[in-house]
């Protein structure tokens, strides 16, 4: 995951009109989509609001200029494992259908019943919409305007603080275990080698992480020494240059949220109508 | 072990927010309260040091991998389960709103899941089990695998309740695929505490190294 860092921050500087938009504007759309998205009841509506939702989401990521490779890249590194859960949901009842109708029977009594792949569907369009919106977030705001916006939304300074400086010394840590993984392969070991015995391979881990674990602190310890010639002591504070919303990002703000919110509302009511 | 978005209902991502957000206020008073001028960049160092660390894939069995978790390792080294709230609290917003991974509406059972049950079971059982053992390797092995086991089988529950995956199926396969993994986060565990005795024992929290000093290790 750390090395994905470096790529996700190198699409954060790229520029486009959504990449300069305030990353608190960002940061509320994306969070209001996903809770707009997991608001909706696990039922058929889903579909239709997931389908709206992720049209919303493609003209937002064609306006990044960012390659729809990037964004599908991303997708399959989040996607498998709980992908996995998912498909397993098939053969699986679940306590938001009554009755089930088998569609097909496996052998040792499984079965797979046309309710729970209606139900895997409806989690698989959830899912995906919601890791889109994460994904425009990240791709498009740098780490440290994320921050900031968090602060500016009202983040606890003392969390912000820290948080800052975890954010700075996640790309040292990511050079960090990028060399280890180099160095490691250069000696040629291979922690899924199986030819290796598994109390080596674990020994050697062990000592690689604690290795990093202690480098951690001593790094801190420093960082902690270089902070402290720049003026700083427990008694500082973190400081953020107040920074109204342009009108712009109000603008697209609002447009947004309102999008985000009356398209679940209207097809929520439409739906009550109907039945 | 990070759910979702999307596989929770969000009343319910809800409440373990409101629960967890308990936790992180506390865990702040702790910080407040007990990190010092110099230990807070330490703080800050380590929870990029423990995202790294859980970079790293590490071998189960039958070609699967897993990854530390790293709260029973924090509370112990740092003497604190609010230590490991802390910490993993920071860990998970990163990795939820950077990566994806685990929801932002289920961040809140996350945080309960990995920081809180992980770093009090963690902690507490390690000493727990110092008092019966006095090993420290027979302590920490067995409070990083609890600390690794138990959050999986709450998260399995979590799921029952959201209606997303039913209870037996869940405790099994969480159960199963956790206890692997907890083998290897207690291996882990113990190996780099004992390596931090080894190095630099004057990080690691005074009761341990008080332990240490009676003898009493593994």
């Amino acid at each position: 995951m750390i090395e994905e860092l470096f790529q996700i921050e190198k699409h954060a500087y790229k520029d486009s009109c959504i990449h300069r938009l305030d990353a608190r504007v960002k940061i509320l759309l994306a969070f209001a989509a996903i809770i707009a998205i997991v608001a909706v009841p696990y039922s058929n509506m889903v579909y239709t609001v997931g389908g709206i939702f992720f049209a919303f989401f493609i003209v937002l990521w064609a306006l990044t200029r960012l390659s729809p490779r990037i964004y599908l890249q991303r997708l399959i590194e989040i996607v498998p494992l709980w992908g996995i859960v998912i498909f397993f949901q098939i053969f699986l009842k679940n306590k938001y259908y009554v009755d089930y109708h088998v569609v097909m029977t496996l052998p040792f009594g499984i079965a797979i019943y046309a309710e729970s792949i209606q139900f895997a569907f409806i989690l698989l369009v959830k899912f995906i919409v919601s890791i889109s919106f994460i994904i425009l977030l990240s791709s498009t705001t740098k780490v440290q305007d994320m921050l900031e916006g968090g602060v500016r939304l009202g983040l606890p300074a003392d969390f912000a603080l820290i948080l800052g400086m975890m954010i700075r010394y996640l790309f040292v840590f990511g050079y960090i275990y990028r060399k280890v993984n180099e160095s490691l392969a250069t000696r040629c070991f291979n922690a899924f080698d199986r030819r290796l015995p598994w109390k080596y391979r674990m020994r050697q881990l062990g000592y690689t992480l604690g290795t990093m674990f202690i480098r951690a602190y001593e790094q801190g310890e420093r960082v902690y020494t270089s902070m402290l010639c720049r003026g700083y002591g427990r008694s500082s504070f973190l400081y953020i240059k107040k920074k109204p919303l342009c009108r712009g990002d109000i603008a697209f703000l609002c447009a947004s949220l309102a999008f985000v919110i009356v398209i679940p509302v209207t097809i929520w009511l439409t739906a009550i109508r109907f039945f | 072990m990070h759910i979702p978005d999307a596989f929770m209902p969000i009343w319910q991502g809800a409440i373990y927010w409101i629960i967890a957000l308990v936790f992180i206020m506390l865990a702040l008073r702790w910080a407040k309260n007990q990190l010092t001028e110099e230990k807070i960049p330490v703080v800050a160092v380590l929870a990029a040091a423990v995202f790294a660390l859980m970079s790293f894939n590490l071998p189960v069995s039958m070609g699967t991998s897993g990854h530390l978790i790293g709260g029973a390792l924090v509370a112990i080294v740092l003497g604190s389960p609010f230590a490991a709230v802390f910490i993993l609290t920071l860990v998970l917003i990163v990795q939820g709103v950077l990566f994806g991974d685990g929801g932002i509406t289920t961040m809140g059972a996350n945080i309960i899941n990995m920081g809180v049950i992980g770093g009090f079971v963690g902690y507490y059982s390690f000493h727990g089990f110092m008092r019966v053992t006095k090993n420290i390797s027979f302590s920490a092995g067995p409070a990083a695998w609890l600390a690794c086991f138990i959050p999986a089988e709450v998260c399995a529950v979590e799921m029952y309740f959201a209606g997303t995956f039913p209870l037996r199926e869940g405790l099994i396969a969480m159960g199963l695929y956790h206890a692997l993994i907890g083998i290897i986060e207690a291996v882990i565990t113990v190996l780099v505490i004992h390596l931090i005795l080894r190095v630099r024992p004057d990080l690691i929290d005074e009761k341990v190294r008080q332990l240490q000093a009676k003898g009493v290790n593994g």
